[in-house]
């Protein structure tokens, strides 16, 4: 769950800071059954929430990436204030396109709900503006449908499970630390099948490709003396799916990790923190904060043993809110004892997690 | 060549340095006047709108209500962000309350905006606080206040106040400060939210700021959303704003600059009448130059040349004294030309390159047009006749248009008035009384045109009756020699016009806004909230028995855009029940009865005219957030909201579900209590910022704004009258001159000094006296023309023409002083010389 509300904190930091013993937020527990569709929409008592689809593209150009983020975010500010446009919840969201040798298009919009952007706590039905995520249909007919609007690109497509969902650690209660309190609620859903439309410089082509959705909500924040983390989701080419994240110190040592692999029969195998490891190959450096990358790395879950080649170096984000934070999301290559199309996300290489 | 014409130039400024002096000064003075207006306007917009996109943002669209008290919808805010050409919906809630600390009171209501920074950030940057405060002070409970209020509060961030409008009431904290605020913007921010929750409206906001996507075709799109808008609510482009803003003014900048136009051609006047003479009297050194080979096409051009002499440094010196003018006005009154358009603005006056040559080459342009007539004289002179008697009046070529002088001028006489009238019947051009200002530039053509017959059918007959001899000497050399006595009655009778027009139709609308202030200030006192309604505590004590007051009547203020091209109409809200209507507004016309079903509304004249509504009428009237059928039942006069106003009762306005947000009350103290009742609003209001009057006050303060606002006028009609009796006075001299011989003629026959002195001044007299009377009658008409056309269409309202006999014929009883004195002047020149110096020094 840490590996993406950092995103928030330099919006929110002082919020964060300051409101935390105020609010009451609810904890993750490892007692929750999970139940959908209900589940898929918004728990607005945890503290942090987020829905997030990547994927690979064929068409309109074969490996080209995508990713779709929506954040929800209870800073525990004006809670008791009774209006309904109170800043009690707000939403971010974040878009992304990886064009292999073209470079990366990101954009992004923030806004509370109930004022240009609202959630569902029913289903997955988010947006801002016209920025949307929403499930919909049921059983075999279900789908998500995602739109994204900018300046320099948009996306309309329309994802179509081929598995079940994927519910991450014990029944979708997952921890993240060696602490036990440091967990989250933790749903994938990975090998969906993805058609619609990408525009670029105007032109809007047919997209097809596969895709991966994650849901995860918590209230507890990064574990003290960690600075960042590595996460990837793999979209195996024999119709297997792998996760894996490790949380890692100042000294870029593993403080935390752990994996699970599904195969294509549906088999699921967890991998503790000592059956995973991180090994980078090389690095890249960002010409615009001199911050390293492993963006090759090695990674080891239990027998297997892979490797990522991003399909563009240079795939990090930098956001300008409040204030300025980098980090690397993007479309890899998968070789090694399994191949396959993944998301790797690097943050705390440009600036320290520490809250 | 150009040697001879610079040698002429030199030599004519320095035998007429005063005369040259004063083309110029006029010229400049024409230049000046239009450059300042245009410099001051210029500043003033963009300061305008530099202080809007300070506070607005620079949005693409702005979504609001019609009705001031209207709202937009939150479920309708949220519709529209969802649309794919829609960035960023930026919701913004605006309201002005009062800010207490402990003993420290506002005065005045400041402005509150509460935004959403998530969207403000790109939208309204300007209004964000500052960094280290950070985005999450924005979320709670806190307001920041720009540099400005915190030192005119003299409170430091971190300080308690109390916020309060109405009944409402926010006890909050100054959390932090507004950097990018504009030095002179007195606001709070805090967060939307916290607004809405402390002074409504739930569910709704003020404005919703739209950021359209890139490549979005604004018009169509507001096209589309205008259709599927609810009532009572606008979607305009928030580009229009400054056009807006502009059109506010543009009736009143035109009047100013019709106001230079008209120095402007003074100066083309003075200019015209110095070369003229400068043409007569060296005549015959410009036969002389013509016999040695000067062609007439160089005798043509070094006239218009000395034109342009004139023109060029009187158009510089006009660039310099109006940017001068331009800043004089703008420290001392601010930017809105004394018209009370955008009061409270300090704007700063920069000069651009292109429209300052504009106003200099019409300098130019207008001296030279001066000079055209007396070059082509020049240019036609029979130079033989020219070395031998002098100059011709009447040059051979020119015979021919004046063959016939009586049937021209009589077709003339007849058509021009037609003419002009027909002109006064055309509606405005464009919002502007084009017309109306033909016509008076016709009135002014045939009082010129008309001048010579008159000259003829007057002294003629004055001629054949028995006078003394210097009598019929001045009648004489009037009836034939009309050139230059049509020259200098032609100043006097365009001059005097203007002034008579200008006296007239001030002193029409000052006696019209004196009675009408009668009507509108019934009550001894009254007071006053600027923007927000008047404190509970205060409304609460006047309801109590110990108030020493008899009657008290409560309205309140809203505006209602009725056309987004426009500016808002003005809503008064005021306690008055139906019947009374007729006695409590000053109506044009008949009032109307209205069924009881039916809302009555009492509509002013300028909303009439703006909007092309009559009593009777259904009005509909975007009332509330949706729209309303009312019934116009009067038309009243206004003369405060040139863009329209609109009263109904406050009865009404509960009924159709409007709250009544008292923020005015005129008071009737008890008999023989005003000075108790004074006290007691002192002690009641005080420290709320209430503005508390007397009618005598208010009547004072109007007045003098009034007269502030013709400053201007004034001093052109001054420069108008001083003009054109120096243009009598030049035209004298130079008549006068030219006869020298005759005059020594006269001499050596036996007319002393005395008698030739007299022979002038009556000479001087009686052209001034045709040029005052035909100034009188043309600016009778043009004053008529200014209060019945042109007001009504510049400015929508109406008045009685009312002629200011006094101060008319002073004027000109003082005019022709002045003009006997000038031709006095002009004899005792001429007659200077020895007669049998003149006599032998003539060929």
């Amino acid at each position: 769950m840490r590996r993406r509300s950092f995103l928030l904190t330099p919006l929110l930091l002082p919020a964060l800071a300051a409101a935390g013993h105020a609010v009451r937020y609810a904890a993750a527990s490892r007692s929750t059954r999970l139940a959908f569709p209900r589940d898929h929409g918004a728990h607005p008592e945890f503290r942090t929430e987020w829905w997030y689809v990547t994927g690979a593209l064929e068409l309109p150009e074969r490996d080209m990436g995508f990713q779709l983020t929506f954040f929800r975010s209870r800073p525990g500010r004006a809670e008791t204030l009774r209006s309904p446009i109170a800043a009690s919840q707000i939403l971010f969201a974040h878009a992304a396109v990886t064009r292999p040798g073209a470079g990366l298009l990101h954009a992004e919009r923030a806004a509370r709900a109930n004022l240009g952007a609202g959630f569902s706590a029913t289903d997955c039905d988010v947006h801002i503006g016209a920025w949307q995520m929403q499930r919909g249909g049921a059983g075999p007919d279900q789908s998500l449908r995602l739109a994204v609007h900018d300046a320099a690109f948009a996306f309309e497509l329309l994802l179509k499970p081929t598995q079940a969902l994927l519910l991450q650690g014990d029944g979708g209660w997952s921890q993240k630390g060696p602490q036990p309190a440091l967990a989250s609620h933790y749903v994938s859903w990975p090998q969906l099948q993805v058609s619609g439309s990408v525009t670029l410089d105007g032109r809007r082509q047919a997209a097809t490709g596969r895709a991966w959705f994650d849901h995860e909500w918590s209230s507890e924040v990064l574990g003290p003396g960690s600075v960042g983390w590595d996460w990837i989701g793999i979209n195996l080419v024999d119709g297997g799916a792998l996760m894996a994240f490790r949380i890692r110190d100042g000294a870029g040592a593993s403080v935390y990790a752990h994996a699970a692999l599904r195969a294509a029969d549906g088999r699921l195998t967890q991998f503790g923190a000592d059956e995973v490891g991180f090994t980078p190959l090389r690095h890249w450096t960002s010409p615009r904060n001199g911050a390293s990358y492993p963006v090759q790395m090695e990674i080891r879950c239990g027998p297997h043993r892979i490797r990522t080649a991003p399909v563009h170096d240079d795939q990090e984000i930098s956001t300008h809110r409040p204030l300025p934070i980098s980090y690397w999301e993007g479309l890899v290559i998968i070789e090694g004892t399994l191949g396959g199309r993944g998301y790797l996300e690097m943050t705390g290489y440009a600036n320290s997690m520490n809250l | 060549m150009t040697r001879l014409a610079w040698w002429l130039i030199r030599a004519q400024f320095m035998t007429r340095r005063t005369a040259t002096a004063l083309s110029m000064l006029a010229i400049a003075l024409g230049v000046a006047l239009g450059y300042a207006i245009h410099l001051i306007n210029t500043a003033a917009l963009a300061d305008f709108s530099q202080a809007m996109k300070s506070v607005q943002g620079e949005p693409d669209a702005v979504l609001a209500a019609k009705d001031s008290a209207g709202r937009v919808p939150l479920a309708l805010i949220n519709e529209i962000a969802r649309d794919p050409a829609v960035a960023i919906v930026a919701p913004v809630i605006e309201t002005r309350v009062r800010v207490d600390h402990a003993a420290i009171h506002s005065g005045a209501p400041v402005k509150l905006i509460g935004l959403d920074i998530f969207s403000a950030a790109a939208v309204m940057p300007k209004l964000l606080p500052r960094q280290d405060s950070g985005g999450a002070g924005m979320f709670e409970d806190g307001v920041h206040a720009s540099p400005a209020l915190l030192a005119r509060l003299q409170l430091k961030v971190g300080a308690g106040v109390t916020l309060t409008r109405g009944a409402a009431r926010w006890r909050t904290r100054i959390v932090g400060d507004l950097p990018a605020a504009r030095p002179d913007d007195l606001l709070l921010v805090a967060d939307i939210a916290w607004v809405q929750a402390r002074f409504g409206p739930p569910d709704a906001v003020s404005e919703g700021r739209l950021r359209l996507m890139p490549g979005t075709r604004l018009a169509s799109w507001l096209e589309t959303w205008t259709a599927r808008l609810p009532a009572g609510l606008t979607l305009r482009a928030a580009a229009d704003d400054t056009q807006r803003v502009s059109n506010i003014s543009r009736a009143y900048r035109v009047n100013l600059n019709v106001l230079a136009l008209v120095a402007l051609l003074t100066g083309a006047f003075l200019v015209f009448a110095t070369q003229l003479t400068a043409v007569a009297q060296r005549s015959t050194q410009f036969a002389l130059l013509g016999v040695l080979g000067l062609s007439p096409r160089m005798r043509l051009l070094q006239v218009l040349f000395e034109g342009l002499a004139i023109g060029v440094p009187g158009a510089a010196l006009g660039l310099a004294l109006g940017y001068g003018l331009a800043l004089a006005f703008t420290r001392v009154m601010g930017g809105d030309l004394g018209g009370g358009f955008f009061s409270g603005s300090t704007p700063v006056i920069a000069a651009r390159l292109l429209p300052s040559l504009s106003f200099f080459a019409l300098g130019c342009a207008a001296s030279l047009a001066g000079a055209l007539y007396p070059a082509w004289l020049n240019r036609v002179q029979p130079l033989a006749q020219a070395l031998k008697t002098g100059f011709a009046q009447r040059p051979p070529a020119v015979h021919g248009l004046y063959a016939r002088p009586r049937r021209s001028v009589l077709i003339a006489s007849a058509l021009l008035p037609l003419a002009a009238l027909g002109l006064t019947r055309l509606p405005a051009l464009d919002g502007l009384p084009l017309a109306g200002y033909g016509a008076i530039a016709l009135v002014l053509v045939l009082g010129i045109a008309v001048a010579p017959l008159l000259t003829q059918i007057v002294f003629g007959a004055v001629a054949r009756r028995a006078l003394s001899a210097p009598q019929r000497v001045a009648v004489q050399n009037i009836v034939q020699a009309p050139l230059m006595a049509q020259v200098a009655a032609s100043g006097l009778i365009v001059s005097f016009a203007l002034t008579v027009s200008m006296v007239t139709m001030v002193s029409s609308f000052r006696l019209a806004v004196d009675q009408w202030l009668d009507a509108v200030l019934p009550a001894p006192l009254y007071v006053r909230s600027k923007g927000m309604p008047l404190p509970q505590e205060l409304l609460a004590a006047l309801e109590r028995g110990a108030a020493p007051f008899a009657r008290i009547e409560r309205s309140a203020h809203g505006a209602l855009s009725l056309d987004p091209q426009r500016p808002a109409v003005v809503l008064l809200v005021r306690e008055m029940r139906r019947a009374d209507a007729a006695a409590r507004l000053p109506f044009t016309g008949p009032v109307v009865a209205v069924a009881t079903d039916r809302v009555p509304v009492w509509i002013s004249e300028p909303m009439q005219e703006l909007y092309r509504l009559a009593p009777g009428q259904t009005l509909r009237l975007p009332l509330l957030g949706r729209e309303v059928d009312t019934v116009i039942g009067g038309v009243w006069r206004d003369y405060s909201r040139q863009f329209g106003a609109v009263v109904i009762a406050s009865d009404d306005y509960i009924a159709l579900g409007g709250q009544f947000e008292v923020s005015d009350l005129a008071l009737w103290p008890r008999r023989g209590e005003e000075a108790a009742a004074k006290a007691w609003l002192a002690a009641h209001a005080a420290g709320y910022g209430l503005d508390i009057a007397e009618s005598s006050e208010i009547r004072a303060l109007s007045l003098s704004i009034f007269d502030k606002s013709f400053a201007v006028t004034y001093a052109l009609e001054a420069a108008a009258m001083l003009i054109g009796l120096f243009g009598l006075a030049v035209t004298l001299a130079a008549s006068v001159w030219l006869r020298a011989r005759e005059l020594a003629t006269l001499s050596a026959l036996g007319f002393d000094r005395a008698m030739l002195t007299r022979a002038v001044m009556f000479e001087g007299a009686l052209i001034a006296g045709i040029g005052l009377g035909l100034g009188l009658a043309c600016g009778i008409a043009i004053g008529a023309i200014l209060t019945h056309v042109v007001n009504p269409q510049a400015f929508h309202w109406r008045m009685e023409l009312t002629v200011p006999w006094l101060q008319v014929l002073l004027g000109a009883a003082l005019t022709l002083a002045a003009g006997i004195a000038a031709s006095r002047f002009a004899a005792r020149l001429a007659t200077r010389l020895p007669a049998a110096q003149v006599l032998a020094s003539a060929q």
